[in-house]
């Protein structure tokens, strides 16, 4: 799909606060870059969250033996074990990797979108100067 | 005056975390409520019984098709949860 936009319509994009200078907003909108650190800290907090809740419930649930699948994590994430303790240490696993991947997923969508975007620019400059030779 | 690339660079994305939460509910509700229909339906001696442990956390989950209904609701809520968690504190911390 080719999407062009001439000047008028990205003139009515743009509020009037935004200077002629400025990108307009709704371009802003699509290819700014995701916040790595922000993406990190948000997966880290679900994922850590996550884990932490899950072996409470089952902690306070009890019975015999305890959370015996669930425990199988301790294979990954050292120290964890479905106890009172091990919650803790699960929230501290979780945070760190969901940092992890959080961070990582930022980066590939990044580098899609700046790839998408160098996609685009070397697009318009090929209509734009591919007749270049027709006019000498 | 900015150039465009660093217009483009200083800019950050922003999430809107209801919105996140609806998405990643309806994706994991309807992922579980696929997942245990699949195992309804194909059958067996021992039906589902790795996703059955799911019951431990969703009381009244099991596999069959009305499980699937109760775990469609378990899901849509726990993706909820994390959809709208997650665009909050991104937010937050985007914002800092």
């Amino acid at each position: 799909m080719k999407v062009r936009l001439g000047r008028a319509a990205l003139k009515e994009l743009m509020t009037e606060e935004e200077s002629q200078d400025q990108l307009p907003s709704a371009l802003l909108l699509a290819f700014a870059p995701m916040h790595r650190t922000a993406m990190g800290a948000a997966f880290g907090v679900v994922l850590g969250g996550l884990l932490f809740l899950m072996t409470m419930a089952l902690v306070v649930k009890g019975g015999y033996p305890v959370g015996p699948t669930l425990s199988l994590l301790g294979h990954f994430f050292f120290g964890y074990t479905v106890t009172f303790f091990g919650a803790f240490v699960g929230l501290l696993w979780g945070l760190g990797v969901g940092f992890l991947l959080g961070w990582g997923f930022a980066v590939v969508r990044n580098l899609i979108v700046w790839s998408w975007l160098v996609l685009i620019r070397s697009r318009a400059e090929m209509d734009e100067y591919g007749d270049f030779l027709d006019h000498m | 005056m900015l150039r465009e690339e660093e217009q483009l660079a200083k800019a950050v994305v922003k999430l809107n975390a209801k919105l996140l939460g609806i998405v990643f509910g309806m994706l994991l509700g309807i992922g579980m409520f696929l997942a245990t229909n699949f195992l309804v339906l194909k059958g067996g001696e021992n039906v589902g019984q790795h996703l059955v442990l799911l019951s431990q956390f969703f009381p009244g989950y099991s596999v069959t098709f009305l499980g699937s209904l109760v775990g469609f609701a378990y899901a849509f809520a726990v993706g909820l949860v994390i959809g709208s968690v997650l665009g909050a504190v991104y937010n937050k911390v985007a914002r800092a």
